[in-house]
């Protein structure tokens, strides 16, 4: 009895001992293992020693684990990118060891223990393209060669302390990064010799800090990336977005895109691969090709994240609106005005310009987003419409101190718009994207993706404005302006009282008299240019006075003036109106405009 | 009781003939230099001495010109001088010492097979450390017990020597007379959990 129960002791704590052996994976049979009975198609012939390709006893070239190959005397090509902190210099150390195999130039059978003259033989010379040969370029692969150390992490924000690295990852002797310190050589457990599993990107996170990332949606979304839809020449490891991580965008090795390690060489193709209904729930590829957007395709190379707005060359890329490491899905609401303006999830930690002009690393507010292109950049779209003042920097069209603006910035001071429809009232502040979204966006009652990226509509706007002079009024025709202005409101005459004989009767478009973004005040004054007027000089022309030809409205009082011009052949010379609803005389706004129609 | 007289007599006669069959080893090995004119056709005595004389002695009885106050390149502790298994070893494979120190008559030196002309430079970096404590607490080592029980592996006196991988009587008949054959690394890989 007492024999057996030694007996049983002694057997657990053999199996116990054998569970311990066998917990991590050996080298042995993995790829590395490159012995005659090693299980990868690079192998010896004869050779049955797993450690001598890289380690013997004796003799070994002088650095640390027993080394048995000579250094590799390449001059490697190394990484380069405008928004890097670190100073990348030439592998050495544990790297140089590793890129003896897998730069591809030197002999893998090439070991110190054995003669030059007979080297191990084994079935590939040197590493064989696309089996981890990572040629003698290494800047389409991650850096290594750095120093991971205080001074890089107080530069890059978005780097983990060196202390919390260290705890999951081994550095050089001088707190470099190798190979060695996401790869361990021995241990295959977890594929590719990775020291961390890289599922959800873990191994990527230990350093990488990304502002944003934990929420966005790239790093939440379950959706599937199953067979090659992310990556037509590469089948991911995981089958979610959410899994994949990283990887769903950035290729750690031999990436095609050199700089920032992509997957795509264009950069739009590296978001629009799976944001055209393949992965991503909206497809905003199909919104790209309409009549009017941000065609993403027509430049690649221009946009570089360490771009200066001002100076920048005219280009658009998802990423210009887009930070793909905080992107979040937004459920807003399709009513107008009340989005509100500050940035939300599809838009978050995107740089901009504020209104004051001033460059932001975070916009806070989804118009400077717009600013970057739209405002004082030397390269923003020219004038479309010719007009009394002509103005192409959007931010200044938008200043809340201008005489007029539609509230994009801030809402207006005066209290003379009776059209607009709730929820919208004098005070409401809009966005840019109420006026400027894609014709099938959710916000404006469509199937598509929020946001600007493409409309049917010229001008990228969300529905129909018609510009051309002697257009027929319709609720079709301005659908644009009166999704915010009650149409009975404006042909009722609530606010300007002849605004119906203007738009029905004589067919003038909106345009021709208002100039729908605002007039900067350095410009125009709130006497000539209240109410957004600034007249579209392709339609009105200058009217003779006994001071000149002149084109003149002036401002009166609320909701009244005066207008000096020539218009579809009728010419006005002070001509004045009034609302009556504002408290201006009916009779004498009546004589008065007998007087002038005469 | 007969029975056991006949096993006791069958033991006796196997460790004999296993015995010889070791004798038989070095005698005709490499390490056999008893045909050599300065050995003076002695097999044992050009590592063996008859009595102790070297202190401290634990193993096997050693010539006394051992070098023992040999520091190998870098300051070491006491921890970290080196062991008889290594010492021995040493005075003819570091290329320094005069094989004729062992008692030859020719003033011949060894061509060091491992460092032609060369002094062994710190341990660690162009050959494999000994005279080092077996790091049984590090990581990617397997424990003591079944380097020694298990693997066969020596460690005198817990250290690493380099009688723990080479076998001077070359009693295996392996090459480079390692202790045990090295097919698919099995030696590393009895202390190297890799």
């Amino acid at each position: 009895m007492k024999m057996q129960r030694v007996l049983l002791t002694g057997c657990c704590m053999c199996g116990v001992l054998a569970a311990a052996a066998m917990a991590d994976e050996s080298i042995v049979n993995s790829k590395h293992d490159l012995s005659v009975r090693g299980p990868g198609p690079i192998r010896a012939v004869q050779e049955n020693e797993v450690c001598i390709f890289c380690h013997t006893p004796h003799n070994a070239a002088p650095q640390t684990p027993l080394w048995n190959r000579e250094n590799p005397r390449t001059y490697y090509r190394i990484y380069e990118s405008s928004t890097t902190d670190a100073r990348i210099d030439q592998p050495s150390g544990p790297s140089k060891m590793c890129l003896s195999c897998h730069d591809g130039s030197m002999a893998l059978g090439n070991v110190l223990s054995r003669p030059m003259a007979g080297p191990i033989v084994m079935t590939a010379r040197t590493m064989p393209p696309r089996h981890g040969d990572l040629t003698i370029d290494l800047s389409d692969d991650h850096p290594i060669g750095f120093r991971y150390d205080r001074a890089l992490t107080n530069v890059d924000n978005q780097l983990r302390p060196v202390e919390v690295v260290t705890r999951e990852l081994p550095l050089g002797v001088h707190g470099e990064l190798h190979c060695t310190s996401c790869h361990d050589p021995h241990n295959n457990e977890l594929g590719d010799f990775l020291r961390m599993s890289d599922q959800m990107s873990a191994m990527c996170l230990a350093c990488h800090d990304l502002d944003g990332w934990y929420r966005a949606s790239h790093a939440v979304s379950g959706k599937r990336t199953t067979g090659r839809v992310v990556d037509p020449t590469e089948r991911l490891k995981y089958a979610s977005v959410t899994d994949n991580g990283c990887s769903c965008c950035h290729k750690i090795h031999s990436a095609p895109q050199s700089e920032r390690l992509l997957r795509f060489t264009k950069e739009e193709h590296n978001c629009l691969n799976c944001h055209s209904g393949t992965v991503a729930s909206f497809n905003v590829a199909a919104e790209i090709g309409k009549r009017s957007g941000h065609d993403v395709t027509m430049r690649t190379g221009t946009h570089d994240p360490a771009e200066t707005p001002f100076s920048m060359r005219r280009h658009v890329e998802c990423s210009d609106c887009h930070n793909p490491h905080a992107v979040e899905h937004n459920p807003m609401g399709t009513v107008r005005g009340t989005f509100g303006q500050t940035v939300k999830g599809p838009n978050l930690h995107v740089s901009g310009v504020s209104i004051t002009g001033r460059e932001t690393d975070r916009a806070t507010y989804l118009y400077e987003i717009c600013f970057k292109c739209h405002g004082d950049s030397t390269s923003r779209p020219r004038l479309r419409t010719s007009r009394q003042i002509s103005q192409t920097n959007v931010r200044l069209e938008f200043r809340t101190s201008n005489p007029s603006f539609h509230p994009v910035a801030g809402p207006r001071r005066a209290t003379d718009s009776p059209s607009l429809i709730p929820p919208l009232r004098n005070g409401s502040v809009i966005t840019c994207t109420d006026c400027h979204n894609s014709d099938n966006a959710r916000s404006a009652g469509g199937s598509g993706a929020n946001g600007p990226h493409g409309s049917m509509f010229d001008s990228l706007l969300v529905r129909n404005y018609e510009t051309a002079d002697f257009t027929v009024e319709s609720a079709q025709a301005y659908a644009l302006c009166y999704g915010c202005h009650s149409r009975d409101s404006i042909l009722n005459d609530e606010s300007f009282s002849r605004h119906r004989r203007h738009i029905v009767d004589i067919r003038t478009p909106c345009g021709v008299c208002h100039d729908p973004h605002g007039i900067y005040r350095g410009q125009g004054n709130a006497t000539e240019h209240s109410n957004l007027i600034n007249f579209d000089l392709s339609v009105v022309m200058p009217a003779d006075t006994t001071s000149g030809r002149r084109v003149t409205y002036e401002d009166t009082g609320r909701l009244s003036g005066t207008c000096t011009m020539t218009c579809h052949g009728f010419t006005h010379v002070s001509f004045p109106y009034a609302n009556t609803a504002a408290g201006g005389s009916t009779s004498q706004v009546r004589s008065l405009s007998r007087g002038a129609n005469r | 009781m007969k029975h056991t007289g006949v096993a006791s007599l069958a033991l006796v006669f196997v460790l004999c003939v296993a015995g010889g069959w070791a004798w038989a080893e070095i005698e005709g090995s490499k390490h056999d230099f008893s045909k050599q004119e300065w050995s003076g056709g002695d097999k044992c005595g050009v590592c063996h001495a008859p009595h102790k004389v070297m202190p401290p002695t634990t193993g096997p009885e050693w010539d006394p010109k051992a070098d023992v106050q040999r520091t190998f390149g870098k300051p070491v502790s006491d921890s970290e001088m080196p062991g008889n298994g290594t010492l021995v070893c040493i005075r003819c494979h570091d290329g320094t010492i005069a094989k004729d120190a062992v008692g030859g008559t020719k003033k011949q030196r060894f061509a060091n097979i491992h460092h032609p002309a060369r002094v062994s430079s710190a341990h660690g970096t162009t050959d494999h450390p000994v005279g080092i404590e077996y790091p049984q607490f590090k990581e990617g080592y397997h424990p003591p017990l079944l380097v020694t029980a298990r693997g066969n592996v020596p460690l005198p006196e817990g250290k690493v020597e380099c009688v723990s991988c080479h076998d001077p009587h070359d009693m295996s008949e392996v090459r480079y007379m390692l202790i045990k054959s090295n097919a698919r690394s099995a030696l590393c890989l009895t202390c190297h959990k890799k």
